[in-house]
């Protein structure tokens, strides 16, 4: 814990209120808790303190939609933190995705980290697990050994420790799926007739369902199993690409596309967000997370909140993210969905209209 | 339009290639001639189509569209391509003498939404008599057939010689059969470029026009006295025409020492915000507004967290972004009047910062290297560029500009050698 007492102070307003069993959204709790979550960090952390200076005239936000928001692009070359250097323990980075950079979120805790990403996974992909009791999660991505710079494989590895039982473990190993050790876990739960939570990249799901394929496989995993993926959002064609990818995994594993629960979270972000799919069965697939973390859909000219439907960009307050900074300035984009949100990709629009080149195509040439 | 018809218009096309090549070369030339001498009036009644149109069809303001045909057509005159025809095949006579041909039918993928490069596609085709079928870009669906009208309506024989296919996005069975062309044009993004090439039988003449970009490259004197705000100005409006969406559209700018890169983002901003009061920013999508801000935020991040750069931009609304970056890497270019200026190390530096996307490179904006003008237009040339000239001059190519090094009917002609 912090040895700063504000910042202590913080951690346990955010801690206690994802501890509690019950969610509830609390506009005014949140809002607290963001602005003054906002005053420490523009206290400790330079580079946001004049961000914000600049972007609000000097002024204080006077409610949470105010609070400026960090492009995610700039972890690539800022440390953002809101505690001195000296305490850091942990460093997730990203998997690098438009260029040679990588994000990087550093860690005085990962308290929050954790206290936030149990509740959300479980109540979102293990809806209905009685309590006190495990599911088997077969994970496609690397353990957290073997990729200790994955927030990813951290969550996972947080998630098996606490919810997964005896036969559950990582299928990816010395960077490659290990397809005969998931075959066999997989026949094993067909035999016993136990559910199985498969949790992987969207990545990796392509490559599993490409193996089953050449291998001719097809299992009807037990009732109740499901499907977690976490990305696929980096191209335009994403919709069509995840029914496809979808109707792949049901003709595969028998698991049907209201069973796939797609998250969407970020190495920079300490909390996730995952499709409705299990938790709403009749209303439509949207995105939803937990009442300590808020999503705007904005318009990026003007800042403000798009109309319901409306394209626009992802912009979150996350309090889990005491140890950087709160807002962030996503790069995809998204729009409203009645309770939740759809995040439609990444925002590479310019190209489209133009023969200049692309933003990355230039780093690449 | 299915692959069906797409057949079948190659068939008519190919058929109105014959009528063409039974004619004097010299016909077609006048008349194409008189067909680019009517583009090129901004009183005429094609640019007047199209100022109208356009707007709709693309979101550019519709003054922004009338600056910018009218600038980028002036050079297109009839003159042009008769000189053109000239010095690239020999003129006329070669085409009658069987020395230079076209082939018997050109297909032309489009890509953008500036509308030039369309009818010099057209004008080029017919030179050589080879009949042409245009594919719309998805940004721009009315240049082709009114381009495709202008031809029809100065001579019909010309007329019979074109034609637009709208293909439905993903047909591939209509792709396949419009590459079946002898000759295939493509624009577009490199990996679009390549994904056709992929597509093409073998024994086709094929001419891709991938990714290009432009910037532009100041020297020590383009910051003194009156160069500098003459500078800006002009690269001001080769942004501001056509929002930046053009391969000719500076995206960069690469200053010879930091005073001069401090001095020019300033003063470029102001002309941006001149700019964008005579010629207004068109309707920018959600990606596109949001590469805007993301780019735009990652910057001020990077001047918040101490480093010596600097953000311009008007004071609401996001019409356009100039940043002064702290060095000469290369960054995400947003486009829809984002400009970056880079200090560099003098003119070595410039050019070092330039070589890792040489191969990107169309044109190159040149001012204040006074008496060593030439000496750097040069290094630029052997770096890839296929045109250097002033700040203000990007966007009005000649008809002659060799795009991508390459010349304008040459990549289209057939040629041969009589050796009796």
């Amino acid at each position: 814990m912090s040895a700063d007492p504000a910042r202590a102070a913080l951690d346990a307003r955010v801690l206690a209120w994802m501890r509690e069993p019950d969610w509830r959204e609390d506009d005014e709790r949140f809002d607290a808790l963001a602005r003054a979550l906002w005053a420490f960090q523009v206290e400790h952390c330079e580079p946001y303190a004049r961000f914000c200076g600049a972007r609000l005239s000097g002024a204080s936000p006077r409610s949470w939609r105010e609070i400026p928001a960090v492009p995610t692009g700039a972890f690539k070359e800022l440390a953002l933190r809101s505690f001195p250097e000296s305490r850091q323990v942990h460093t997730f980075r990203t998997s690098g995705t438009s260029t040679a950079r990588r994000g990087e979120l550093h860690l005085d805790t990962l308290a929050l980290y954790e206290a936030s990403l149990l509740p959300t996974f479980r109540r979102f992909v293990l809806p209905d697990l009685p309590a006190g009791r495990r599911m088997r999660l077969r994970v496609l991505a690397p353990s957290p050994s073997e990729a200790p710079d994955s927030s990813l494989s951290h969550m996972f590895g947080c998630a098996l420790d606490a919810l997964g039982d005896a036969g559950s473990g990582f299928d990816v190993r010395d960077g490659r799926l290990d397809l005969d050790g998931l075959l066999g876990s997989l026949e094993t739960t067909c035999e016993q007739g136990e559910p199985v939570a498969l949790c992987g990249t969207a990545f990796a799901w392509v490559h599993l369902l490409e193996e089953l394929e050449r291998r001719e496989v097809r299992l009807a995993l037990p009732a109740g199993s499901r499907v977690m993926e976490t990305g696929g959002f980096k191209g335009r064609a994403r919709e069509r690409s995840a029914d496809r990818r979808y109707a792949e995994i049901e003709a595969a594993l028998g698991i049907p596309p209201a069973r796939v629960v797609n998250q969407y979270g970020m190495t920079e972000l300490g909390s996730q967000f995952y499709d409705s799919v299990l938790r709403d069965r009749a209303g439509p697939r949207r995105k939803q997370g937990p009442p300590w973390a808020r999503v705007r859909v904005i318009d990026p000219e003007t800042g403000r909140d798009t109309a319901p439907g409306a394209v626009g960009a992802i912009s979150i307050v996350d309090l889990a993210n005491t140890g950087s900074v709160l807002a962030l300035q996503t790069a995809d984009l998204g729009r409203r969905v009645g309770d939740g949100f759809e995040v439609l990709g990444r925002a590479e629009g310019a190209e489209a209209r133009g023969c200049s080149i692309a933003a990355d195509a230039m780093l690449a040439s | 339009m299915n692959a069906t018809r797409v057949r079948e218009l190659l068939e008519g096309l190919r058929a109105a290639g014959e009528v063409l090549r039974r004619r004097p070369a010299a016909q077609t030339l006048e008349a194409l001639a008189q067909v680019l001498d009517a583009w090129s009036d901004p009183d005429g009644p094609w640019q007047k189509a199209l100022c109208e149109a356009l707007p709709r069809a693309t979101g550019f303001h519709p003054e922004t569209v009338r600056a910018g045909l009218a600038a980028g057509l002036a050079p297109y005159r009839g003159e042009s391509l008769l000189r053109l025809v000239a010095e690239e095949i020999g003129g006329p006579e070669a085409l009658d003498a069987g020395r230079a041909s076209g082939f018997d039918v050109t297909a032309v993928v489009l890509a953008g939404a500036v509308p030039m490069p369309t009818l010099v596609a057209a004008i080029a085709s017919l030179a050589l008599r080879s009949p042409l079928v245009l594919k719309p870009a998805s940004a721009d669906p009315v240049t082709p057939s009114l381009v495709a009208r202008s031809l029809a309506s100065a001579d019909p024989e010309l007329g019979a010689a074109v034609a637009t296919a709208d293909l439905e996005r993903g047909d591939d069975d209509a792709l396949d059969a419009l590459v079946q062309a002898d000759c295939v044009v493509a624009n577009g993004s490199d990996s679009a470029v390549s994904a056709l090439a992929a597509r093409l039988p073998a024994a086709r003449r094929f001419v891709p026009y991938g990714h290009r970009f432009s910037v532009a490259v100041l020297g020590p004197e383009a910051g003194r006295g009156p160069a500098l705000a003459a500078a800006a100005a002009g690269l001001a409006r080769d942004v501001s025409f056509w929002d930046q969406l053009g391969c000719l559209s500076p995206i960069a700018v690469y200053a010879a020492g930091r005073p001069l890169a401090d001095a020019f983002s300033e003063s470029l901003a102001e002309a941006l915000e001149q700019a964008q009061e005579r010629w207004p920013r068109g309707a920018v999508d959600a990606a596109a507004a949001a590469q805007v801000a993301n780019e735009r935020g990652e910057a001020e991040m990077r001047a918040a967290a101490g480093r010596p750069v600097r953000v311009f931009a008007p004071g609401s609304g996001a019409g356009w972004t100039v940043v002064l970056e702290s060095d000469a890497a290369p960054r995400p270019a947003p486009l829809h009047r984002f400009v970056r200026v880079h200090p560099c190390e003098g003119v070595d530096g410039c050019l070092a910062a330039l070589r890792p996307a040489r191969r990107h490179l169309a044109a190159v904006a040149l001012a204040g290297f006074g008496s060593g003008t030439d000496a750097v237009a040069r290094d630029l040339a052997r770096l890839g560029a296929s045109r250097v000239c002033l700040p203000g001059e990007l966007q009005t190519p000649p008809l002659a500009w060799r795009r991508d090094n390459r010349g304008v009917l040459l990549p289209l002609v057939r040629g041969c050698d009589f050796e009796l």
